[in-house]
């Protein structure tokens, strides 16, 4: 498999992945804003903590797509 | 930049030539050509989910720390009235903490003393106190809450009504902070 039809596919399942976390984030605020509306704000940090890591999550596999971006580049230049 | 497709267009006429490409019709409709027509790439869209992924971070920070800016308790302390005001199954209408937060305290079938936020956590109407059925209504959407906690029992409220801490001192009844 060439290393484009490679990055194709690699692409996909990082689209998904990033989609799907974003739409766990949607849901971690929801929660959180129900719960400030219950006046129950023990959740409300783990809640903003789980969804910065999400977030490190999907900052690290747009890093890599971008590395993966600029090694496909040199190889083509070089 | 659109010759391309006017060239395409009129060698779209052209049947008999094998060599002709024939264009679609939408691109005979609307001849402009526009480069990346709306196109949106798999990198793209990673990096417009991180951005949005990112301010989901704020926003769920920002619902982290804006609960030090909801009001916790209220010490101030209000005298209501007389305890003979509020005769048994009755109710009283006070304004607390402040003048713009309407109230309602109630004595229950049972001689219970208790009070709420008169303000229906549904859509803010001013919920009344039905002595016959003892339960605290909204008269707007029919929404129902318990007199004994406020739980909302029935209609479209979903959470209980804020209580005002409220005590009997002598002959008078005094409002001594806010439950939340």
């Amino acid at each position: 498999m060439s290393t484009r039809s490679q990055g194709t596919t690699l692409f996909s399942a990082i689209l998904i992945l990033v989609a799907t976390t974003v739409v766990v984030q949607l849901w971690l605020l929801s929660f959180s804003m129900e719960a400030l509306l219950r006046h129950q704000f023990k959740p409300l940090t783990p809640a903003a903590i789980a969804s910065t890591v999400l977030f490190c999550v999907n900052g690290g596999l747009l890093r890599y797509v971008f590395r993966f971006d600029r090694d496909v580049q040199r190889n083509t230049e070089g | 930049m659109n010759s391309g497709i006017e060239k395409s267009i009129e060698i779209a006429g052209c049947a008999s030539c094998a060599s002709c490409v024939k264009t679609p019709q939408s691109l005979q409709d609307f001849p402009i050509e526009w480069e990346g027509d709306h196109y949106v790439s798999r990198r793209e869209m990673v990096k417009f989910l991180t951005l949005g992924s990112f301010l989901l971070v704020l926003a769920n920070w920002a619902t982290a720390f804006a609960r030090s800016m909801i009001r916790k308790d209220s010490s101030t302390v209000l005298r209501l009235g007389p305890a003979s005001d509020l005769a048994q199954n009755g109710a009283l209408l006070f304004r607390y903490p402040t003048p713009q937060d309407p109230c309602i305290a109630v004595r229950t079938q049972e001689g219970a003393l208790v009070a709420y936020s008169q303000v229906c956590t549904h859509l803010s109407c001013a919920v009344v106190y039905d002595k016959s059925a003892d339960q605290l209504v909204c008269p707007c959407h029919r929404g129902v809450f318990n007199v004994d906690r406020g739980a909302p029992i029935a209609g479209p409220p979903t959470r209980p009504l804020a209580r005002v801490k409220i005590e009997q001192r002598g002959d008078h009844i005094f409002a001594t902070g806010l439950e939340v």
